[in-house]
């Protein structure tokens, strides 16, 4: 069976599952106090000496991958481990001929998928509020497409090495409690671990770092800190590579005891 | 006296009707055999007497109590068992019968009482998740009988046993009347299994009753429609295809 | 007694522990705070208990918060799992018991997780604020007054966590939606009174020692009763439904 329809079995296990809806929620919640507050973007942009409609779409995407985005992930793969839990579902999987490797690997790239769903629904909403606030503030919110796609882009690249500990975490711990706790709990010291310069050392801290580095780029008030890649790349390519290869080796395992 | 009676029950859902116009008369003491192929409608009438899906018209009483005003008085008198093996996966076997007796608020002894019934005494400290499909069942039928409630309702209770199982269950079931003085209506989808345990049977079909009263009454019945008699389950088989055909009929022409 | 059963039910879940776990890691916060940076701190003109609180507070709030959603989630999770509640509803008990239960477990868990954090934080205290003369009685009462306080402010949150986990046959939903809740707090402007009415917004209020102490104290206990109603209210339209 090739990958690609192992991965459109996956999707079709999530339908009806009322993520889409729970995820538009999250990006629907993310733009409100946006919406309401308007006028603030004017304030910071005098004091960071940022454009305001730059100030509108940073702090909407700095809320959202400080805590939204990586807990909205967690929800996620919370999803694709109890559709097969619930009825014994990965019972019967695993006596298919497919290979465990590819069934893994088919529901990382389903939560991938969920995660630029996320994004791009974030995306969404931020034009529908930046119109919104433009017709408000009667100031031009809404930035050119290539612009912010690019920095959602840069979000969605700096979110895998954080999609695969998670991924590995819901599989290597079968108590929910424990596999759910970990991973939210590994989210609330990001926002203290990206002003170390250990920073690339935590993938979880990885999305908010990138875009409050893009907050430093585009404020003239804040000078945005030098990305060294070479570690960068290095921590995140390993720790994702293993994260993998961690998760392939031990799904199914708690089953096929 | 009627134990549990039914007036016009009727359980109808947007696209279809699962029960419709139940008169069910179950006499105290006996062995009630709910009888009738899957999804006609046995489980859904045994979950409105237990009050865990809601009427759509009609009424019944259990013991003299009415279901919703009395719920819970019912619910004391009544043990049940329903489907699909329903337990706590955490614990053990003896812990989740141990759950139960709290609520029934039964002495400590009850729980060794009831897994003996069911003998599954040499496997009460294994945790439920790692049972058998017929151990589940078992702890199913264990917390029915937990406190040897006067009434029992039990949803196709040898689902998923071996051959023996099936036997030891039935013959439990068909001897609880005398031990315990209680009445039981139990489901199957099976006539040679009711004929062995039931005092009365009751035969549903897509959510209707064809027929009630006792195996003796049931043989007449259709040997005056002409059906076979010499083999019970050729008389079921042939007693739902003509309600079959007859409904076929029905609904064709009303289209 | 329905206390009793619900804590029996939590057995090998890992609920306890997980409770605890947060409860530490909660309190390793201010510690490793001010292991860091102490010199931040300690210079400061109030109570030591008052800095510590200030610098801290938001985070282990928004901990125990996450540890209240997935807690409820999988309190609930434990009775849809294997058809369990059907079994408790063909009980002759009531279903709103279930739910009082649970929520009495809940107050439980939350008082232990809250200890631990009184815990680290009189740890800070005596440890980097000597000149507070250590571990005085009026340290104590001024830790456990903060404390009890913040375990009031959390129980709104605990019993709407509950009623989602109720509502919701599906974990991933009762977890998203809490989840959500969490989220919305953060960004709520906590400093005024009517949003930190909201149930997960209550927990990052401080007690100030001003007449708005009283009044969100009220009106968490307010939050209670009407979370109960819906809970209660609830029950009867599933009940109507199915």
């Amino acid at each position: 069976m090739s990958f690609l329809s192992l991965i459109s079995i996956e999707f079709h296990k999530i339908r009806r599952s009322k993520i889409l809806l729970i995820l538009l929620t999250a990006a629907v919640f993310l733009w409100l106090p946006a919406i309401f507050h308007g006028d603030v973007s004017f304030r910071t942009s005098a004091d960071f000496g940022i454009l305001p409609e730059n100030n509108f779409m940073i702090q909407g995407f700095l809320g959202m991958s400080w805590f939204m985005f990586p807990a909205a992930m967690v929800v996620c793969t919370v999803l694709l481990q109890q559709t097969e839990r619930n009825n014994h579902g990965i019972l019967k999987m695993l006596a298919l001929p497919v290979s465990t490797v590819g069934l893994c690997l088919a529901k990382f790239v389903v939560l991938l998928c969920l995660a630029a769903l996320q994004i791009a629904l974030t995306v969404g909403m931020y034009y529908i509020s930046a119109a919104i606030v433009s017709h408000t503030q009667n100031y031009p919110f809404v930035l050119p497409l290539p612009f912010v796609l690019r920095e959602a882009g840069l979000i969605f690249l700096y979110s895998i090495p954080m999609l695969t500990f998670f991924w590995l975490v819901s599989v290597c711990i079968q108590t929910p409690i424990f596999s759910i706790g970990i991973e939210l709990a590994s989210i609330v010291p990001s926002v203290l671990i990206i002003n170390t310069k250990l920073w690339f050392a935590y993938p979880m801290a990885y999305p908010l770092f990138a875009v409050s580095n893009e907050y430093g780029r585009l404020a003239s008030a804040m000078t945005p800190s030098d990305v060294n890649l070479t570690p960068l790349l290095i921590v995140a390519l390993s720790s994702s590579v293993l994260c993998l290869f961690l998760s392939c080796l031990r799904f199914g395992k708690y089953e096929r005891r | 006296m009627n134990i549990i009676q039914t007036t016009n029950l009727t359980k109808s859902y947007a696209d279809y009707t699962a029960v419709s116009e139940l008169n069910l008369h179950i006499p105290q003491g006996s062995v009630y055999g709910f009888l009738g192929p899957n999804g006609a409608g046995k489980s859904t009438t045994m979950k409105m007497l237990l009050g865990l899906t809601r009427p759509t018209s009609g009424s019944f009483t259990i013991d003299g109590k009415q279901y919703p005003k009395d719920r819970v008085e019912i619910l004391r008198e009544v043990g049940s068992f329903i489907e699909a093996p329903a337990f706590y996966g955490n614990l053990t076997g003896r812990e989740n019968l141990d759950i139960i007796r709290k609520i029934l608020k039964l002495p400590k002894s009850a729980v060794s009482d009831a897994l003996e019934l069911v003998a599954m005494i040499p496997y009460k400290d294994r945790l439920a998740k790692r049972y058998s499909l017929g151990m589940k069942q078992r702890l199913g039928l264990a917390g029915a009988l937990i406190g040897r409630p006067p009434i029992l309702i039990l949803d196709e209770p040898t689902n998923g046993l071996d051959p023996v199982g099936i036997h030891e269950i039935r013959t439990l079931i068909r001897s609880l009347p005398q031990k315990l003085g209680c009445t039981v209506l139990v489901s199957s989808h099976l006539l040679s299994e009711i004929e062995l345990m039931a005092d009365i049977v009751g035969i549903l079909n897509r959510g209707h009753l064809l027929f009630e009263g006792t195996p003796e009454e049931l043989k007449q019945t259709v040997k005056a429609q002409g059906c076979p008699t010499d083999n019970l389950e050729d008389t079921f088989l042939a007693l739902i295809d003509a309600d079959n055909s007859h409904r076929g009929a029905i609904q064709g022409g009303a289209r | 007694m329905n206390l009793g059963l619900e804590f029996k039910k939590t057995k090998r879940t890992g609920l306890i522990p997980a409770f605890a776990a947060g409860g530490i890691l909660a309190a390793s916060i201010p510690i490793l705070n001010m292991a860091v940076r102490a010199e931040m701190y300690t210079g400061l003109v109030a109570a030591p208990v008052q800095i510590l609180l200030d610098a801290n507070w938001s985070i282990m709030s928004m901990l125990n918060l996450l540890l209240i959603t997935v807690g409820a989630t999988l309190l609930y999770h434990a009775e849809y799992e294997n058809n369990a509640l059907q079994k408790m509803c063909s009980l002759p008990a009531r279903e709103s018991g279930l739910f009082f239960g649970k929520f009495l477990l809940m107050i439980l868990l939350c008082a232990m997780t809250l200890t631990l954090e009184a815990l680290g934080i009189a740890f800070c205290t005596a440890h980097w604020f000597s000149q507070s003369a250590g571990l005085s009685a009026g340290l104590c009462t001024e830790i456990l007054q903060n404390f009890g306080y913040e375990l009031l402010l959390l129980l709104p949150a605990a019993a709407l966590s509950l009623l989602l986990a109720s509502a919701c046959k599906n974990m991933w939903v009762s977890l998203g939606i809490g989840v959500i809740c969490v989220f919305i707090a953060t960004i709520l402007p906590i400093g005024r009174f009517v949003p930190s009415l909201f149930p997960f917004a209550m927990p990052y209020r401080l007690l100030a020692g001003t007449a708005a102490d009283i009044a969100l104290a009220i009106a968490a206990l307010l939050e209670l009763s009407a979370i109960s109603l819906g809970e209660i209210i609830l029950i009867k339209i599933r009940r109507s439904l199915t």
